[in-house]
Parts: C-alpha cells; structure tokens; sequence
C-alpha cells in the first residue's frame, strides 16, 4: 500500500501543515482497528511527501519540514487548489497512492475534497485517525458539532483524508533523513488566474494564545462589552492570555483573532479558567488540553460544570476579578 | 447578477439534553423534540446576500436572491421567512434519503440546480453543516462546476470588476478580488443573525411557496450520485470530555476566588 502527504507550501502554513501530518503519522496512522497500538505500523508502507511551492527559496525548507524521507516537489502558483488538485489527480489511478494525506483548513480541505471528485475516489476531512484494511479506510472524526465522534468507512480509492487539526500539536519528532525524488510543475492552466489582488493582513490568531501557561475565556455569560472588557483585564493583571467563545466575537465584544474552539484557536495551558462559558463541544475543543480547567458559572447545571475540575457558582466577571487579585503577576509583568 | 445561497436547516443541538447523546437506531441521534435552527454559517450566507443585493444595487447592478435547500418539510418556515425578506427564488430538493453523511451527493443535487434551473453566478454556501460536518460541499461543488472556490469568507463587497472578498486563510486575514461564476463558503463572519422581516412583508408574501422538487427533476439519480461517492457511517460514540467537576464553597464572588485560588488555581501556576 502507498500513501503520499501533501504540503501545500504556496501558502504560509507549511510549518504547521508538516507539523500535523508529523504527529499524525506517528500516532494517527493505524494498520489495524483505530486505537490499536501505534508505533509506526506505516513502516512497511511505501510513504513519500509531496510539496508544492510557489518560491524557490522555500524549496530547502519544505524538504526539511517533510514528514517521510521521499519527497518529490512541484512548483506550482499561489493559493490555486484546483490546480494542486489536478496535478494530484495526474498521479492518481492504477499506480497511484491509496491514500492521499492533507492537512484541514483551507490548504487540505478543499484539495482532498476536489482530488476525491476528480479521481473518482472518497474523502474523509477532520480525521482523528484512521486505519488501513486491505479493501478498505476506516476512520474517525467528530461529527454533531464535536458533540459525537463517527466512524466511517471509504472504499473508492484514493483515499483522500485531511487530519483534524489538533495533530498540528503532536509534537512528533522530525523525519531527519530526506531523498528528493523528483521535481516538477504543477499543471498549468491557460485561463486567467481566478483570483486577483491578493493581500494577506493579520495573523490567523492571536500570537499569545498558543504558547500561554495560563489562559482566562470569557464567554457571553459575562452580560456584555463591559464584562468582556473587565475579564481581559483580569487576565492581563494575572499575566494570562485572553480568549472568548463564539458569540462574544460574533457580537464584536473582542476581535475575532481571540477565539477559542473549533472555528479559532486550541490552546494547551497548565490551567485555563472559563467564565460565564456553557462549555459546547464545539467551544470546549478549544480548551480540552488544558491542565487544569476552573470554571464560573451562574447556573450549576451547565454543561462545563462536569468538564472542569473546579467550578464556582456565582457571577463570572466578580470571581474572575477577585482571582487576580490572588494571582501573584510574573515578576517581568510588573 | 443572480445569487442562490444554499442552507440547511438543523435541530438546535444546544437544546439537546445531556442525556440524549446517545446513538439511536440508525446511528442518529434522538433530537425530533428540539427546535429547528439554521446553520450558524449559512444564516451568515443568507443575510450577507441581502447585504450584498442592496450594496449592487446601489452602484445600479441587477441582483436577485434565491435560497435553495435540500431537505424535508422543516425547512418550509424559513422559506417563509427569505420570502419575506425579499429572496424571490426558492427551491427544496426533497431526496429519497437523508443525506447527512453525504456530501457528494448533496453537492450534485446544488450544483445541478444552480446550472441547469437557477443558470446562477454566484453560489453562496456556509463553510460546515451538522450533523455531518464534513466542510466539503464547498469545494465538491465548485469542483461540479468548474468554479473558483473561497472558503472562510467573512466580507463580501461589489467592486468595479467583481467582489471583493475577505476571508480567514489559514495564514492569516485574507483579502481577494474574485469574478463571478464563483462558490463563497461563509465562515466567521460578524455579520451573524440574520435580519427579521416585517409583519407587513411576510402578510404580502404569506402565499409564496418554494418549489418542490425531486433530484430527478434536476436530471441526478441519487442512487448512482450515492454509489458514486462511497463513504459510509459506522458508527457514533459519544466523547468523554468529564472531570471532576468539584464545586468549591463559598457565598461571596471573594470566597469562591480563594477557594479555587487554594485548592486548584495555584498548585496549576506552579507546576513546572
Ligand atoms: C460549526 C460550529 C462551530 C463552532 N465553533 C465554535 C468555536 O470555535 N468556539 C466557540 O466558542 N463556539 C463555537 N461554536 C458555538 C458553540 O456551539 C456555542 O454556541 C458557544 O460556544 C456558546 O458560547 P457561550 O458559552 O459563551 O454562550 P452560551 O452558550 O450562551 O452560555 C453562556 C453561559 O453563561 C452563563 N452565565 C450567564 N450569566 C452569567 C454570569 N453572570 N456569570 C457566570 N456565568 C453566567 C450561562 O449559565 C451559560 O452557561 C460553534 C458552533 C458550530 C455549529
Ligand atoms: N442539505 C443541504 N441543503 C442545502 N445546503 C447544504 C446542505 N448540506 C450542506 N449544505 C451547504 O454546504 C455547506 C457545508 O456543509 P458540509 O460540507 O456538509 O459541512 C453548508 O453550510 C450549506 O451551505
């Protein structure tokens, strides 16, 4: 069986896209039933990374990022799925891949999902793992708005899964040895370029966010602007990071770069407290690694109540409040 | 300009008791006694086409809305609504099964609406969907139609040549000038609700009903779009996210603070 990971290194991602795809080739990637025991079971596959790029000078750097020793690259124009999708398309059939890895995200989702069409083959996006059967893929990933994990079967070929996201945090050790095996280019298009004028502006989140020890959320339970406004501003006297659910950057009480959960950010804190947040799947995914997680919430039978360890019946903004005043500051925040 | 925006209407799973995650026959699960919502991203698409309409319409560009859902009978009430709201075109795909879990085959059923009923130019879609989730239908169905496809849109505005559009790029804020024909998925877009019509408008527009139509009628055999695109669901488990969830003691915003404080708060700070 052969599989090719693709990194689409035309955009700015290519670091993270080899990141998840690292980790989850090291624990995702199962020979038999998911959840069975890792460890390679890839080995006796036939692997390779294949990445695109737009600029030559990202070339040494995406052979570098590639998660498998063979790489091939193809030199292909910016941000242009349809056109990675045709040139993947091209190496797909009878002695194509099996399996097609991508990332999620705008660089993977569309990409597998075009390449399954074109090539006549099946896709799974979010995967949580999967597994390899002689005759078939099965894989796992969250359906119901992260409230259920489905199973799923794929049988056309290739099998084209984007991983879910939260691989970009597996920390798996780096391939150290790479063969380039061929380089190429993508295959070109006459017709003119769909999109025009391109101009990227801010980060996709908030720079804090991913490396912070402590992280302090406010959800919509804080009332208003104001109780936003004075949850940040705990946080900051407590040297934490600030982040807020769904509807507290949909009603514009904090930039959208701010938040947490499946549409935003995930972090990994050594303790993250919530307030006035239900605690939804689609939020708590965001926050779920986190050492210790201390809610506050008004109503005691909300759902975050039994998906933290500690929690305080009471008003949101007041605790929050009254806990940075307990909190010590980092000696260089003040 | 003609725009459709595709939307699915699903039970407000936030209503759903804890007790009911569970899956029932069929792998589904039981949520018939819950409201019915739209798709948090597709209300975005639906109001960010009015938005759309009156900003073309300004610089004295024809547009003309339609709504297109495939779906069963609870999807009618908010067709009532769209009416109201002055969408004039309006159709449901009722299918033979659910589609849940199959999102080439839903992609077909939009795409040959959109090309061979609608001859629409701009396609605006949500960027997922419960309960299945997959955020593919986006692309497959760019993929169905040769069209350029942006995921995540946040903004959409007119510009001299085309739209102008922002969208949430996996590397940051990202903002583009597209031609139509072209798919937009709607992601986290601010503009969020969609805006409520007035009881003048839906009393002159009470007895317009979307057309019902079969994916025959849009000349796809859904047998053969579902063989097509083989993936199929096994199973659901639910996740185990619990933790101890210890309430601490206190009457007053300053005990609660301390009791977290002593036994959770600091020993995490600490921790190497
Ligand atoms: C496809 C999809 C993707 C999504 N992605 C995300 C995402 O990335 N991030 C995200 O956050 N959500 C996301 N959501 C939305 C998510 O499902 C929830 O709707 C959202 O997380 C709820 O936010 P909330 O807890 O702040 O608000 P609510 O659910 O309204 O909860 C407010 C809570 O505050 C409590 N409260 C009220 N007053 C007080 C007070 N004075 N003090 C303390 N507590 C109080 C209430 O008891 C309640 O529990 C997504 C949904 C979908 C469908
Ligand atoms: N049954 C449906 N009817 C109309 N539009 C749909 C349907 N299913 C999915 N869509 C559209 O496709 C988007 C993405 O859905 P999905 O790929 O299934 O997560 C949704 O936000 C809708 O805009």
């Amino acid at each position: 069986m052969r599989f090719t990971a693709i990194i689409d290194g035309t955009i700015g991602s290519a670091v993270e896209q080899a990141r998840a795809l690292a980790g989850f080739l090291e624990e995702g990637l199962h020979a038999g039933a998911p959840g069975g025991p890792p460890g390679r079971p890839w080995s006796g596959l036939e692997c390779e990374t294949l990445a695109f790029y737009a600029d030559d000078r990202e070339r040494e750097q995406l052979i570098a990022l590639a998660p498998t020793i063979a790489v091939r690259l193809v030199r292909a124009p910016e941000r242009r799925p349809d056109l990675l999708a045709a040139t993947l398309a091209a190496t797909a059939g009878e002695d194509g891949p099996d399996l097609f890895l991508f990332t999620s995200g705008q660089a993977g989702t569309e990409v597998a999902a075009r390449l399954a069409r074109r090539a006549g083959g099946s896709v799974l996006t979010g995967a949580l793992d999967i597994s390899l059967e002689p005759d078939r893929l099965l894989g796992r990933r969250q359906v119901y708005s992260n409230h259920m994990v489905g199973r799923f079967a794929l049988t056309a070929r290739p099998w084209c899964v984007a991983v879910d996201p939260g691989w970009a945090e597996a920390r798996a050790p780096a391939c150290e040895e790479h063969r380039v095996l061929s380089e190429s280019d993508a295959i070109a298009d006459a017709s003119e370029p769909p999109f025009a004028d391109l101009k990227l502006t801010d980060p996709p989140s908030a720079g804090d966010l991913a490396e912070a020890r402590v992280v302090v959320v406010a959800g919509a339970g804080a009332g208003d602007r104001d109780g936003v406004a004075r949850i940040a501003a705990a946080a900051e006297r407590m040297g934490a990071a600030f982040g807020v659910t769904r509807p507290v950057a949909m009603n514009a009480w904090a930039p959208m770069e701010r938040l947490i959960g499946v549409s935003g950010a995930r972090v990994a804190p050594a303790l993250a407290i919530v307030a006035g947040a239900s605690g939804a799947p689609a939020f708590l995914w965001g926050i779920e690694r986190a050492g210790v997680i201390v809610a506050v919430n008004s109503d005691e039978h909300a759902a975050i109540v039994g998906e933290a360890d500690a929690v305080a019946v009471g008003d949101g903004v007041a605790v929050v409040e009254a806990l940075a005043g307990l909190v010590a500051p980092p000696p260089d925040h003040g | 300009m003609r725009i459709l925006v595709c939307f699915k209407v699903t039970p407000d799973y936030e209503a759903l008791r804890d007790a009911d995650w569970v899956a029932g026959p069929g792998d589904t699960v039981r949520s018939r006694y819950v409201r019915r919502v739209l798709n948090c991203f597709d209300e975005s698409a639906l109001e960010l086409a009015l938005r759309l309409r009156e900003a073309l319409t300004e610089r004295e560009v024809a547009a003309g809305l339609g709504a297109l859902s495939v779906g069963g009978r609870e999807t009618e009430p908010f067709f009532a609504t769209l009416h109201a709201l002055g969408y004039e075109r309006a159709a449901r795909i009722e299918p033979e099964a659910a589609l849940d879990y199959a999102p080439a085959a839903t992609a077909a059923l939009l795409a040959a609406y959109a090309q061979r009923f609608d001859r629409s130019d701009l396609l605006l879609l949500g960027s997922r969907c419960g309960p299945g989730d997959s955020g593919t239908v986006p692309a497959l169905v760019a993929e169905e139609l040769g069209w350029p496809c942006v995921t995540q849109v946040t903004e959409i505005e007119p510009t001299g040549g085309g739209l102008r559009v922002t969208c949430a790029a996996d590397d940051g804020g990202l903002s583009l000038t597209v031609r139509p024909p072209c798919v937009l998925a709607v992601g986290n877009a601010l503009v969020s609700h969609l805006r409520v019509p007035t009881l003048t408008d839906r009393l002159a527009r009470r007895d317009l009903r979307a057309d019902l139509l079969a994916p025959g009628d849009v000349g796809v055999d859904l047998a053969v779009a579902l063989a097509g695109a083989p993936v199929t669901l096994e199973g659901l488990e639910r996740i185990d996210r619990t933790r101890a969830g210890v309430v601490v003691e206190g009457d007053t915003p300053a005990e609660m603070a301390r009791a977290l404080f002593a036994t959770h708060v600091e020993e995490a700070i600490a921790r190497p």
